[in-house]
């Protein structure tokens, strides 16, 4: 065997193609070339022999690494939860996962449209409600526009006037332990609306009786619902600016029973009212008509106004 | 695709367990404790069951599992050397002279190896365990490890060198005298 120069170009060369070589890395040709060399060079043969034996204790002594026993059983019982706890995630079809998506996408779409409904059908009650405790508030307690002694019927009539003066005995006769004092037609400065107004006292208070043309508004139904009177009329209620009102609504218009006793009373009373008014409006004015109105108030004026 | 294949646990098991060996040896050499290496190697089985729609029948599933395990390994290792936890990958300085090769010592005991290989860094260690104990090629390696194939063929040459450097040094410690080039120049003389 010739022996070459240790740092020949070529042992060099083959040195650091070794590495190549052992990991059978190399080209067929450069293998060659390399076999070629170190049939002839014994430092490489011998480098190349250290190298070799290095790399077979190496793998020898890690393969005598395993794992432990317990591993793979708790490999497979994780496999196994992961399996059952989260089946869909895994097997289940894309279209499944999609369908799925679209399902939360259109229910809780569903849902704000239904929160959406629930804000606008509270908030057109409370406005309704509020023209009521308004009228009230302005008229009967700001106002004080009813006098200490009760007016006579046929005054009341007068002022009613013959469209509403039915209405007179419908209010008395529901009112029980409560006198009415006043009854008249108000109008809203600023404001085409007019609503017809009975002033009861009873009970250490003063109430109102309000009716008020809805002009095509109407309350919204369902929930918003205090309970349904005899004869099939909704009754709503609130607490506002500190008087319970009890509202219902009729063909044409809306009724309001207000005072600052307890919100069942009012609808109590209401539940009462509404049939009979009900009634009264559609023998007398069912066909009456009235001045185009706003939902709006700004302030009260009080007067005869049998045109209303 | 409108159906999403449907995964078997019996396939996944037929594909990914007979590698469960290779891949807890490999992680025992990367991770020093042992409840860390198994727990990697779980970790490393979970991911695989859960993206093995992703994996193409009929390809190489031990080098799939690799590459799973690396990424793992190398995500905890960036989280852990914020910390200072665990090693970081060391540079060493230029390459030495590859012809001045420490010597190995005849007799190479098993626990020797592996204590030299323990002391290689990471970096190189772990380039070393992918071709010489788990026979991966340098492609593949470069595939799993995310690195050029360059950098593959250097890390192998510096990780051997520096395993044959440590490896020196535990039999010296041993008494052990490698043999040297001298006497083996000398022998073929």
């Amino acid at each position: 065997m010739n022996i070459l120069s240790f740092d020949s170009r070529q042992c060099e060369r083959t040195r650091r193609q070794m590495d190549a070589y052992l990991s059978n890395e190399l080209l067929v040709e450069t293998t060659g070339e390399v076999l070629k060399h170190l049939e002839n060079c014994k430092a490489c043969s011998d480098e190349l022999e250290s190298r070799t034996r290095l790399r077979e204790a190496l793998l020898r002594a890690a393969a005598k690494r395993l794992p432990p026993e317990d591993l793979r059983d708790a490999i497979h019982q994780r496999l196994k939860e992961a399996q059952r706890g989260l089946p869909w995630a895994f097997g289940a079809p894309t279209w499944t996962l999609a369908f799925a998506a679209l399902a939360l996408v259109v229910i809780a779409g569903a849902v704000g449209q239904q929160w959406l409904q629930y804000q606008r059908g509270r908030q057109m009650v409370a406005r309704v409600l509020a023209l009521g405790v308004s009228d009230h508030a302005q008229c009967a307690i700001k106002g004080h526009n009813y006098p200490e002694i009760a007016q006579s019927r046929d005054q009341l009539r007068q002022k009613l006037g013959s469209q509403y003066a039915g209405l007179l005995p419908a209010v008395e006769g529901r009112l029980p332990g409560f006198q009415v004092l006043e009854a008249h037609i108000c109008s809203v400065p600023g404001s085409p609306r007019k609503y017809v107004h009975f002033i009861a006292r009873g009970q250490g208070t003063i109430l109102s009786v309000i009716l008020t043309k809805r002009e095509g508004e109407s309350l919204p139904s369902g929930r918003f619902l205090a309970t349904r009177a005899p004869g099939g009329v909704d009754l709503y209620r609130a607490q506002l600016e500190g008087f319970s009102v009890a509202g219902f609504e009729v063909p044409d218009y809306f009724g309001f029973v207000v005072s600052g006793l307890g919100q069942n009373e009012m609808v109590k009373l209401a539940a009462s009212l509404a049939p009979a008014v009900r009634n009264a409006l559609s023998g007398s004015i069912g066909t009456e008509k009235a001045a185009a109105p706003a939902l709006l108030i700004t302030s009260v004026t009080i007067g005869s106004d049998p045109e209303f | 695709m409108l159906f999403r294949p449907r995964i078997h646990a019996a396939d996944f098991e037929a594909a990914a367990m007979p590698h469960l060996a290779d891949l807890y040896r490999s992680a025992s050499f990367l991770i020093r404790d042992s409840s860390e290496a198994e727990d990697l190697v779980q970790e490393v089985y979970m991911e695989a069951w859960k993206s093995f729609h992703r994996f193409e029948p009929g390809t190489n599933c031990r080098a799939w599992l690799f590459k799973i395990m690396f990424h793992r390994l190398h995500h905890l290792r960036r989280r852990l050397i914020k910390a200072s936890k665990v090693e970081a990958f060391t540079r060493p300085g230029d390459e030495d002279n590859l012809l001045a090769e420490p010597p190995v010592p005849q007799e190479i005991r098993d626990g020797d190896i592996l204590l030299a290989l323990e002391k290689v860094p990471l970096e190189f260690r772990e380039v070393v365990l992918m071709a010489d104990v788990e026979e991966f090629s340098y492609k593949e390696i470069a595939a799993t490890l995310r690195i050029p194939l360059g950098t593959v063929m250097s890390r192998l040459s510096r990780g051997r060198k520096l395993l044959r450097g440590e490896l020196a040094e535990v039999a010296k410690s041993y008494g052990i005298q490698p043999r040297t080039r001298e006497a083996s120049d000398g022998e073929s003389a």
